[in-house]
């Protein structure tokens, strides 16, 4: 009887041991199993939710190290228009990235700039842009390249040139932009009061980096959404074309009429741009050292350039990547009759053997008019999108 | 006996716990099969030569090859006892581009059951129910879409190049497939569509077993657009056709010579 009492609490002792062990290591694992509920206490900052327009994609170029946030857009939208941007805080030395982009303007520079005439920028010390402006709607829907030749693209071998964080690192560093350096716009930063408590709301520690300083412009600049034109609304129902304008989104949308669309999208594809990069005739000899080619190596990318956006194009200006056409009408004369052929043109300009798409006054006036249904008034007033009342340390 | 008990509810708790999260855990056993196709271009029976006009058409222009795009759906199982699997998800509408090296493989979603298969067809672009616009709403997908006035929906096809005339002069040509148009000839307005598509169809001999993977390569000789059973001569019809219903109705008819299949690999 003793014995098989010794036995019976030994085999108890055991059984609480090694059952309790048993359990707390099977809790291991489930907690293992379950790791989103073992996270310690981190920051946070408030997501901010993208809403998709009507017809647009649904596929967002958003880094994964630098989701959207509500405080991380107010930061960047601060910093977008912050002249103090330069590091300097001399009257004369203050730029920004609305120094140059300008909301009324679509976020481009436009032909009535009042520092740079015909809307040819040029940086701090004078230095002219080597190409002039691309503007900046709907930037969240592009994965194919920044820029006119798309050198900054998200799966860019070269860490450092995949994004929007990484053109205002370069735009702070450029000899005909800012012309200063991260350190010196960081340190700027961390001294005007008000910037270093924005940062801990958007990032979780008052210390500016110039990673965070990009990180929150990006996010700024993807909140840029035009989609509310005359066409938007045509598009979901709520008003109609005039005749010349529809008269012109049919000449926009044929393939015997101006054929615009296979390149500036249209109702399938109303980022109106497909972001792929054409040689559409401009040239016959090629030694532009910042064309597609220099990025893809295809001989046949040759003089190819971005298809802009036609969203806005009205108040933007000057047109194509060197800013030779100061106006639409010029544009629409360039591809009714002016097209120069060389072996690199695009297949997609198949009207090049006429010199063009060959409209006549009343077409081109239509095309325009239709182009015209594009304007935004909304994007370009957006107070949202605006230059803030005060900046942190006015407060 | 009551310890006893405890101890074994707590290890099979345990256990149960512990291989909740377990990823290597047996699956039930799969008893279909998967369907793998894989495009290859051709012209004259090679893989291209992009962009170098090196290739001479049945009617003899000299031409070069850029770009091809293309949509396949409704792949379609035909067994031997006449029933059919439609290999049918919606997603299952797949698009082809040459700038795109890994769309060239068209992995379908849908399983296959095992059985004895005698044919697969497929339709090249995309059937009057399933083409409606706004359907891809992001690239490249989205950048295929045929405009409303000409019928809407999505390109079946855009093969882009150069072509040489008589007096060799080089011309582009978009030599694109959708919705065709019926056009009044006093008015010139549209008065109907016609819809483009065709089905393909390649016969096997296929038995396929539980678990198998099928790879069906099959090779899309470009060439045969302009040449089986109509001769397609670019300084007649020029270079774009997707406003000419009859030049898209030639396409049409010597599309079906354009697929060809190569030799099936089963793992």
């Amino acid at each position: 009887m003793k014995m098989q009492h010794l036995k019976q609490i030994f085999t108890f002792r055991f059984s609480i041991k090694h059952g309790a062990l048993l359990l707390g290591f099977s809790m291991l694992f489930f907690n293992a199993c379950v790791d989103d509920n073992n996270i310690d206490e981190v920051f946070e900052a408030t997501p901010y939710q993208i809403e998709i327009p009507f017809g647009f994609p649904t596929k967002l170029n958003i880094p994964e190290n630098n989701p959207m946030t509500v405080e991380g857009v107010e930061l960047g939208r601060y910093l977008f228009y912050d002249g103090r941007l330069s590091g300097r805080n001399h009257p004369d030395s203050l730029m920004s990235c609305a120094t140059c982009h300008r909301q009324e303007r679509a976020f481009e520079a436009g032909v009535d700039h009042p520092d740079f005439p015909g809307g040819f920028p040029h940086g701090l010390t004078g230095l002219p842009t080597h190409h002039v402006m691309l503007p900046m709607i709907n930037l969240v829907w592009n994965h194919s390249g920044y820029g006119w030749n798309g050198f900054l693209y998200p799966n860019n071998p070269e860490e450092n040139l995949r994004n929007i964080e990484d053109f205002v690192r370069l735009t702070v560093m450029a000899k005909d932009e800012i012309d200063g350096d991260t350190l010196q716009t960081r340190e700027m930063i961390q001294s005007i009061p008000g910037y270093p408590e924005l940062f801990k709301k958007a990032f979780g520690s008052d210390k500016v980096t110039f990673v965070n300083i990009g990180k929150a412009i990006a996010q700024f600049v993807r909140t840029l959404i035009s989609a509310n034109s005359k066409f938007d609304k045509y598009m979901r129902g709520e008003v109609q074309l005039s005749q010349s304008e529809l008269n012109g989104y049919v000449l926009f949308t044929t393939e015997e009429g101006a054929d615009c669309f296979h390149c500036h999208g249209g109702f399938g594809n109303p980022l109106f741009t497909t972001h792929l990069f054409y040689n559409n005739g401009k040239d016959t000899e090629f030694t532009d050292p910042m064309d597609r080619f220099q990025i893809s190596k295809d001989p046949m990318d040759h003089g190819a350039y971005k298809a802009t956006t036609l969203r806005n194009i009205e108040v933007q200006g000057p047109y194509m990547h060197d800013g030779r056409f100061a106006t639409l009408e010029e544009v629409i004369d360039f591809y009714s009759h002016d097209l120069k052929d060389s072996p690199y043109i695009n297949p997609l300009m198949h009207h090049i053997n006429d010199g063009g798409i060959l409209l006549t006054p009343t077409e081109k006036e239509d095309l325009l008019n239709f182009i015209k249904t594009l304007r935004d008034d909304d994007f370009m007033t957006n107070p949202d999108f605006g230059k803030p009342g005060k900046f942190p340390d006015e407060k | 006996m009551k310890k006893l008990k405890s101890i074994t509810i707590l290890l099979i708790a345990g256990f149960l716990l512990a291989s909740s999260c377990n990823k290597d855990n047996p699956q039930p056993v799969d008893n279909t099969a998967r369907l793998t196709l894989s495009f290859y271009h051709l012209v004259d029976s090679l893989p291209i030569d992009f962009d170098t006009m090196k290739y001479v058409n049945a009617a003899g222009n000299p031409y070069l090859v850029s770009e091809i795009q293309y949509f396949i759906s409704d792949v379609t199982l035909h067994n031997t006892d006449g029933t059919y699997h439609l290999l049918d998800a919606w997603e299952d509408i797949h698009y082809v581009d040459t700038d795109l090296y890994e769309t060239f493989k068209y992995v379908l979603k849908d399983s296959i059951l095992p059985g004895t298969y005698d044919s697969l067809i497929f339709t090249f672009g995309i059937s009057e129910e399933k083409n409606q616009s706004l359907m891809f709403v992001n690239p490249p997908e989205s950048n295929m879409f045929w405009p409303e006035y000409l019928g809407g929906g999505y390109h079946y096809l855009k093969l882009n190049g150069k072509w040489k005339d008589t007096e060799d002069i080089i011309h582009p040509y978009n030599f694109h497939m959708g919705i065709g148009q019926i056009y009044d000839p006093e008015s010139d307005e549209i008065t109907g569509f016609v819809q483009n598509y065709f089905k393909v169809k390649f016969h096997y001999n296929l038995e396929i077993e539980p678990g198998d993977t099928i790879f069906i390569p099959i090779d899309v000789h470009v060439d045969q657009w302009f040449e089986n059973p109509h001769v397609f001569d670019f300084n007649v019809w020029g270079g774009d056709i997707m406003q000419k219903q009859d030049a898209m109705q030639v396409a049409k008819e010597n599309g079906h010579n354009v697929f060809q299949k190569s030799m099936i690999i089963g793992d």
